[in-house]
């Protein structure tokens, strides 16, 4: 080979044909008492999902039993009236299956994974803690405490303590997304088994739910209608049962603060910057997604570009709208080290103007574009996936097309609609900003910059030395 | 159940760069991974992290990509990326809507032919400061965040390619240069030191066309392969370490580390199913005697870290209740570890054990990415990519006889690191000064 000769080809290959894809077909049935039931046939697919969705979550809660729809989510498996905890786990592990229960703010679900072979009986299991849960005290009690250390764990651990920071000081006292969705330490003591018995009479009703199973349903060896009848047909629907709310969602404020949380020494800052922000069933939901990956969701997002690529201040920079049944927060998030914290900050707040001022170039435009279109088929390669999403339409109350319509949706997204959408829900004068770290070493330069009024905090953080 | 096999071809270019190929046409998905053989145990004295800041350089542009170009086009193909590096090696991967592969084959040629002609001082620097800060978000700012490197120093001694993890220390960081830089990459990035598999809605034929067109013209390095150190080591520590580590975390965490067998050692095979009998989900014997019924744990956790050369790193921890009395807990822990190797497991653990790992296997092949990364790692590890449908098969053979055997060997007080993690200010909390169980 010659010193001349190139060691690589100069030019970028283009494309091929792209494979014809949609999201993966769904049948929706009813049982006899009422459940819905999606069946989504994934050829090959032999490790099943399944998912139990209850539209309801910690949001429907009372706020004096912040952390019970959670707990109650944790405690099924603690026991129900054919096995006891352990029982139930060995019984799930012979299957070779994973069996869990959770409560988001906006749901709550119980899920399966499975070999094809033996979904009947892993349904058998999560029908049993649906159904038949006994919440042993002992053990509600047990995971009560493991919360209470959680909480305090999490008041160590600067990111939690951000975030949970940062959601405290956006939204107004009593709404309940101001609060950690597992519960405070002012709630949880209160939780115990009649507490979550009482609320789990309350919730669940299989009229209101929706079983959701996905893989290759050939490899199931029967019906699945008439499986999951089987296992769930029996169980009577609830008509005493409480429909979810509309949450109450209060802004605390609508001008600027700059929260300091002392951490002493810390080597590092962590940045949250935003407001409430909006709910998921917005008109203009795919332009605020575009707006979101030009702003702080590609790698190349202008966010991640200037403090990261360019400045070398952080690991990564992100920026999102929680699109919940409510409106969730929206957030900037960083970890910088603690020198360059208010020049970071600025450069924030300079982005979040620039995103309202001028519609996003046509390089953005299309990169945010392709990427969420072009990554659609890679996020529902397997089961757990394609259940979560169908599950997502039901916590949302989406029309069930809504995933067939995504792309095309984004496709049509223009300069104008990300512009728009920014100047609709970025607002630059009523940013909170929250920060956890040195605050002796990083107040000296934050009152410099006058980016918004400051208050410092200097509880005594656990492990910290006197 | 039936775990399918993963049918693929292994290939190798006159350079020297192995290329396996997987069909797998169930998603309009294509998955590239390339290992190289070089990891953090390459690394010198005083040139500790350079592997890892290296990756991060592999993103800042080549001969025809720009600085953070590569990541640009991979997610507008609507791709995915991204890169690791460990103890052993260091890979880069894409997952590609299938109509995209070419695309991702082109940008690895790139970098591994042409890294050098776009390498400037601005990109290094930058990259170090954000590794700086990749240290102090995942080690330095947080609860706990020491144990992995206090834990790599003790298992291994001082001298030894283990001895120090991937992020290296800020001071080496500091002192990396562009000669560093470009030297690393003349010595470890060259075809004949990677493998790349490529898997999923692909056609082999052009994909061999493809590789052949991109790679086949960059020179193989024939000093290669680089000559590591002896890594040999005794098989226990032959003592116990004992350290309290004040640390800002409101709860006690006691973690504890063996020297264990290496990966490939069937024994390994063995101890990572004792693993799961002792600490995965609730049933496990850790779980339900720390956590449930004693109530001394808030959690608990027993894991090994494989590696090629020396002694793998088997580590647990548990993370005491309030008020615990540490003495009790590592006294519980211990005595569930040493029971492993006093009586076989029961029939009934070891099925569930067995059962587990195979659902794992089976939901993890059906992956394109997971594939492709394991084909790549069977075959830079130990030339033997089959290794991914041998593997189970080891699993489900392990007998209880053959986990004893091994808990009885690793878990011994001589081959014992306790790391007790205490409220900084409470160094002197009860317990915390024990001295041993055994």
């Amino acid at each position: 080979m010659s010193a001349e000769q190139p060691v690589v080809v100069a030019d970028r290959p283009t494309h091929g044909e792209p494979r014809p894809y949609h999201f993966p077909r769904f049948e929706r049935n009813e049982l006899s008492n009422g459940l819905g039931l999606i069946t989504v046939h994934l050829p090959g697919r032999a490790l099943l999902a399944a998912s139990l969705v209850l539209p309801s979550g910690a949001v429907d809660e009372p706020a004096a039993q912040a952390g019970a729809t959670s707990l109650m989510a944790r405690s099924l498996s603690e026991g129900t009236k054919h096995h006891d905890a352990i029982g139930l786990t060995e019984a799930t592990e012979r299957l070779g299956a994973s069996l869990h229960a959770e409560a988001g703010w906006d749901g709550f679900s119980i899920s399966v994974e499975v070999p094809g072979e033996r979904l009947g009986e892993a349904l058998g299991l999560a029908a049993e803690i649906a159904t038949e849960p006994t919440f042993p005290s002992a053990d509600v009690d047990r995971l009560r405490d493991e919360r209470m250390n959680d909480l305090l764990q999490a008041k160590a651990d600067p990111r939690r303590r951000a975030d949970d920071g940062f959601v405290n000081t956006i939204y107004a006292a009593g709404t309940a997304y101001g609060r950690p969705s597992a519960g405070t330490e002012q709630t949880v003591p209160g939780l115990d088994a009649a507490v979550l018995a009482a609320l789990h009479a309350r919730r669940l009703d299989p009229a209101r739910m929706t079983l959701i199973v996905g893989g290759d349903l050939e490899a199931v060896g029967g019906d699945v209608r008439s499986i999951a009848e089987s296992r769930f047909g029996a169980w009577a629907p609830n008509p005493a049962a409480e429909a979810p709310s509309k949450p109450r969602v209060e802004s605390a404020r609508h001008e600027r603060i700059v929260r300091v949380i002392h951490r002493e020494g810390s080597v590092q800052t962590e940045i949250r910057v935003g407001h409430v922000g909006v709910p998921r069933l917005i008109p203009d939901f795919h332009a605020v997604s575009v707006m979101s990956a030009i702003l702080g969701g590609l790698f190349n997002s202008r966010l991640n570009r200037k403090l990261r690529e360019e400045k070398g201040y952080t690991y990564g920079a992100g920026a999102g709208f929680d699109l919940r049944r409510g409106a969730g927060p929206f957030a900037v998030r960083a970890a910088v080290n603690t020198e360059v914290t208010v020049p970071a900050i600025v450069d924030i707040l300079a982005e979040l103007e620039l995103m309202r001022a001028t519609p996003p170039s046509s390089a953005e435009l299309h990169a945010a574009r392709d990427y969420l279109v072009g990554v659609f088929p890679l996020r529902f390669e397997t089961p757990p996936p394609v259940v979560g999403a169908i599950a997502g339409l039901y916590i949302h109350g989406l029309p069930l097309d809504e995933l067939d319509r995504y792309r095309p949706s984004i496709e049509a997204v223009t300069a104008a609609d990300v512009q728009a959408a920014a100047e609709r829900h970025i607002h630059t004068d009523e940013l909170a900003i929250v920060l956890v770290g040195d605050a002796d070493a990083i107040l000296p330069a934050l009152e410099g910059a006058a980016v918004g009024p400051i208050t410092v905090e200097r509880e005594e953080l656990p492990g910290q030395s006197a | 159940m039936l775990v399918p096999t993963v049918a693929f071809s292994e290939t190798r270019l006159p350079n020297g760069l192995r290329l396996i190929i997987s069909e797998d046409h169930l998603a309009p998905v294509a998955a590239v991974n390339v290992w190289y053989n070089v990891g953090s145990k390459h690394e010198v004295k005083g040139k500790t992290g350079f592997a890892h800041l290296f990756e991060h350089v592999m993103f800042q542009g080549s001969a025809h990509v720009g600085k953070a170009e590569h990541i640009a086009l991979v997610q507008a193909a609507g791709g995915t990326m991204n890169g690791t590096t460990w103890l052993d090696r260091t890979n880069y991967f894409e997952t590609m809507p299938s109509h995209q592969l070419e695309l991702a084959l082109w940008l690895e040629a790139d970098r591994m032919g042409t890294l050098l002609d776009a390498l400037s001082q601005e990109n290094l620097d930058n990259q170090r400061e954000v590794v700086k800060n990749e240290k102090r978000w995942s080690y330095d700012n947080r609860p706990y965040g020491s144990w992995v490197e206090k834990m790599l120093g003790s298992v291994f001694p001082e001298g030894h390619p283990y001895h120090h993890p991937t992020i290296g220390s800020m001071a080496d960081l500091d002192a990396a240069s562009i000669e560093d830089v470009s030297a690393f990459f003349r010595l470890h990035y060259a075809p004949n030191n990677a493998v790349i598999s490529v898997v999923g809605d692909v056609e082999p034929e052009q994909v061999r066309a493809w590789v052949a067109r991109y790679f086949g013209a960059i020179p193989a390095n024939p000093s290669l392969p680089v000559p590591l150190p002896d890594m040999s080591l005794p098989p226990t520590l032959g003592g116990e370490i004992r350290t309290v580590v004040p640390d800002r975390v409101p709860l006690p965490r006691i973690h504890w580390g063996f020297r264990g067998p290496i990966f490939g050692d069937p024994r390994l095979d063995a101890l990572d199913l004792a693993g799961q009998i002792l600490a995965g989900g609730k049933g496990s014997r850790l779980h339900r005697r720390l956590v449930r019924e004693e109530r001394l744990a808030q959690d608990v956790a027993l894991f090994s870290m494989g590696l090629v050369a020396g002694a793998s790193v088997t580590a647990g921890w548990a993370t005491a209740r309030p008020g615990v009395d540490l003495v009790q807990l590592e006294t519980a822990f211990w005595e569930e570890l040493e029971r492993m190797g006093r009586e076989p497991v029961s029939e009934d653990e070891l099925a569930r054990a067995k059962a587990l790992t195979e659902a794992d296997e089976l939901g993890a092949l059906q992956r394109v990415d997971e594939k492709a990364d394991r084909l790549s790692m069977y075959a830079t590890l130990f030339n033997d990519a089959g290794m991914v449908n041998s593997i189970l098969p080891r699993y489900l053979s392990t007998t209880a006889e053959q986990i004893q055997a091994v808990c009885r060997d690793v878990f011994v007080p001589d081959n014992r690191i306790v790391l007790t993690y205490v409220p900084a200010g409470a160094e002197a909390a009860p317990g915390a000064e024990n001295t041993g169980t055994a």
